[in-house]
């Protein structure tokens, strides 16, 4: 087991370089540098040109990616172009505001998906059930942005129950609506697909109390698929939510990665690009983990 | 007796300035770097404004008036000018500010190693301005030769020698708390979030009347309206479709004035479709810039005929007009053998007025028979085309906008030598416009420049390598509570930041 890990892991710096390849140079393809996005009738080209070459930007683009690699490596990933601070600095200020929305958010999506998918999958076809698919469907057709618009006119002008920007409650609230809708679907339609099985069928069959045949036996394995999907979404925990932070004015992740790519900031792009790939590598590998402690037959490193 | 009560309760409130008070302005961005010779967005500059001074700043008129430099002069010949700074200042930090500090800011400008794209301002004809320290009080500034925008160059922010004399600028810590000589002193900066600022009891220009600002950072325009109508920030920009529910608002001021921009529609003119003149004028008179303009903003802009703002010294609406005459539009087609012309413009994505109107020119030109496409970029996407296309037929015509600086030289935009490096990406050559231009920026004596001017806006605005569409106005939401503002204008409401308050 744990050769199998040290394995995984010294599989990674391969792949993570393969991604800074791949990512720097399709970052350079697209059209504009940090500079071209800056007109000013008063600022001449030369201008331009000389802070570019500052940056080091008149070098050819393989040059610059092996400068950076060899940073990199360092663990220095360079200053903002818009800022003059170090990326490191930049990320560090960004991801506890992230962690903040994101992991209750997580959490509470979980409180609520599990119990809910399940009842609902054991009582198909109730009211319980029916109001639960009627709600997810509805859940699921809303816009984030629009959903986020309406609770802030609901309870910030409406109501003042709570500040329409700077605040918590109202991002969890959006945030936590918006993944709830897709989670319960998913987790009702695997516990039904584990409910058909024939070992339910057998524990059933053997006299078992329904209790223990929903979760003993059904739920752990309606959880895999769960698994799967929580590890692919951990990432999303530290990369933050684009939309929803800016309509919340969230200081958070996802507003520093899409501003870094408006500006062409190729450091800070950099920066949360390789971050980011760190956090699903090492994610999946989570997630890998975590299938062995809810399915005993899954087992690592033994032939 | 009750009533009375009631009635005198509000009169009282409305007088007095809350010493405690705090200002809550929204910015649309996030600020990038807090030092005046580095930052290029207009966020940073707005922060910088409390905090920073410069030698000589603008009065609600767009008149230079003296800030940290009580007086100057100019030498007969227009290459030396002379600051004679005011004595008794002091940084934020306790330090006295000197004449030093004044050298020691254009001569970081001026510094290749600084990523400042402001050096340009301080470069004439290739040579540098050089700054010279008279005494503590008396600073020099000696031009390779007459410079008439210098002196509103000369108004950026002043930086603290005493502080960043031995450090790298680009990445000085510095430009996360900076310190300044303005109204308020630097508190706090949570990135993203917010920067607040607070009082500067020792102003040179007198104790503020407010005890903080904050400045929130809200990127989303609906939800910055959101908080302004629930009262958690005291200002914030209101963009045309939003103009008669902000005005409806309770508790929200609303202040609507000229500004210095306009929009125009360019045309490449290497690209053969354009090469004739009588095409671009047939498409002046083919476009209904009332129409335009009532559609799009409903009032809150108005149609442009030339390349300055009415709010400009230097403007003048007596150029040609080519009001809007569809039938003359196919005649002058006609004339020049293009009354097939299909031509495609492109716009800028979420710029949504630009879009707007692109849609509306492809309506009004197709009455004189022209087709027109609309093909909407990213901005960098698009300026990558505007300015170097490969081909003159990938670029025809564009809509974008230009924000004119308080001078109204306009060398950069207009000058033949200004492609391929510069800003007349239409390529625009008339050697009577070059020799004006060069005219405009030498003489300093205002009535014989404004005189230069008109007749430099007349001959563009006949050639028409731009169609101007329109002047928008700038529409601002500002709490009730808040007092002090200076007049609407081009300066903005919040020129003298010491003399804002909040109502008791």
């Amino acid at each position: 087991m744990r050769k199998y890990f040290i394995k995984r892991l010294l599989q990674l710096i391969p792949l993570l370089i393969g991604i800074s390849l791949i990512s720097f140079f399709v970052m350079h393809l697209a059209p504009g540098d940090p500079t071209a996005l800056f007109i000013d009738p008063n600022v001449r080209p030369e201008e331009l040109a000389r802070v570019r070459a500052n940056w080091g930007l008149d070098q050819p683009v393989y040059i610059q990616y092996f400068l950076w690699l060899k940073n990199a490596c360092l663990l220095d990933f360079g200053q903002s172009y818009t800022t003059g601070q170090p990326v490191i600095y930049e990320i560090a200020q960004r991801l506890p505001v992230t962690l903040l929305l994101m992991v209750p958010a997580f959490l509470i999506t979980l409180l609520i998906t599990i119990p809910v998918g399940v009842i609902s999958a054991v009582r198909k076809g109730s009211w319980f059930d029916n109001t639960v698919t009627f709600l997810s469907f509805t859940g699921m057709a809303m816009p984030t942005f629009w959903l986020g618009l309406m609770l802030m006119l609901l309870f910030s002008v409406k109501l003042h129950w709570f500040p329409a920007v700077g605040n918590l409650i109202l991002p969890l609230l959006t945030m936590t609506l918006g993944n709830l809708a897709g989670l319960t679907r998913y987790q009702r339609s695997a516990m039904l697909e584990v409910l058909g099985q024939d070992f339910i069928r057998a524990a059933r069959a053997k006299g078992l109390p329904e209790r223990v045949v929903i979760f003993k036996h059904a739920l752990r394995n309606a959880l895999i698929p769960i698994v799967t999907i929580l590890g692919l979404s951990l990432p999303d925990l530290f990369g933050g939510a684009f939309i929803i932070e800016t309509i919340f004015a969230w200081p958070g992740m996802g507003r520093l990665g899409v501003q870094s790519i408006f500006q062409r900031d190729y450091p800070v792009i950099m920066g949360i690009v390789m971050f980011s790939a760190l956090l699903i590598v090492i994610a999946n590998l989570l997630a890998d983990l975590g299938y062995s402690l809810v399915d005993p037959r899954i087992r690592y490193g033994k032939e | 007796m009750f009533s009375l009560l009631i009635l005198a309760h509000p009169c009282h409130s409305l007088s007095l300035p809350d010493p405690e008070g705090a200002l809550r302005f929204s910015l649309g961005g996030e600020v990038s770097v807090l030092n005046p010779i580095l930052s290029t967005d207009s966020v940073s500059s707005a922060v910088e404004g409390a905090i920073f001074s410069g030698l000589v700043t603008v009065n609600e008129k767009l008149e230079m008036v003296p800030d940290l430099a009580e007086r100057w002069a100019v030498s007969p010949d227009g290459k030396t000018w002379t600051f004679h700074l005011r004595k008794n200042v002091r940084w934020h930090d306790g330090v006295p500010f000197t004449a030093a500090d004044v050298k020691f800011t254009f001569d970081s400008i001026l510094n290749p190693k600084v990523n400042s794209v402001r050096r340009s301002d301080f470069i004439i004809d290739g040579k540098p301005i050089e700054f010279r320290v008279v005494d503590r009080h008396t600073v020099q500034a000696l031009l390779p030769q007459p410079f008439a925008p210098f002196l509103i160059n000369a108004g950026i922010g002043i930086i603290p020698k005493h502080l960043l004399a031995d450090k790298d600028i680009n990445r000085a810590r510095f430009n996360r708390r900076p310190v300044g000589t303005g109204p308020f002193i630097f508190k706090e900066w949570r990135a993203g979030d917010r920067v607040t600022v607070e009082r500067n009891s020792g102003y040179y220009l007198g104790k503020p009347l407010l005890k903080q600002i904050v400045y929130k950072e809200i990127p989303d325009a609906n939800s910055r309206l959101v908080a302004l109508e629930a009262g958690e920030i005291d200002e914030a920009d209101i963009p045309p479709k939003d103009y008669t529910r902000m005005k409806a608002a309770r508790g929200v001021n609303v202040y609507e004035y000229d500004a210095l921009l306009y929009t125009y529609l360019g045309f490449n003119l290497a690209n053969p479709k354009f090469a004739d003149r009588r095409v671009r004028q047939a498409l002046a008179y083919a476009t209904d810039k009332k129409q335009l303009v009532g559609l799009i903003f409903r009032g809150l802009a108005s149609p442009a005929y030339a390349p300055s703002a009415p709010v400009s010294w230097a403007y003048s609406d007596r150029v040609p007009k080519y009001d809007y005459d569809p039938e003359k539009a196919r005649r002058l087609l006609k004339e020049a053998g293009k009354e097939n012309l299909e031509f495609t413009i492109l716009v800028n994505q979420g710029n949504k007025e630009r879009e707007k109107a692109a849609v509306i020119l492809q309506q009004q030109y197709k009455k004189v028979g022209v087709k027109v496409n609309v093909r909407v970029l990213e901005w960098s996407a698009l300026l990558k085309i505007v300015n170097a296309p490969k081909d003159p037929k990938d670029f025809e015509a564009v809509i974008m906008g230009w924000s004119l600086g308080l001078d109204p030289d306009a060398y950069a935009i207009w000058h033949s030598s200004q492609y391929p490096k510069g800003f007349n990406f239409v390529k625009y050559k008339n050697p009577a416009a070059d020799k004006l231009l060069e005219q405009g920026r030498t003489t300093i004596a205002r009535n014989r420049r404004r005189a230069v001017y008109r007749r430099l806006w007349d001959l563009i605005a006949a050639d028409q390598p731009y169609i101007f569409l329109w002047y928008p106005k700038i529409v601002t939401g500002v709490g009730e509570r808040v007092g002090g503002l200076s007049k609407p204008g081009p300066a903005g409401l919040f020129l003298h930041l010491e003399k804002v308050y909040i109502r008791k």
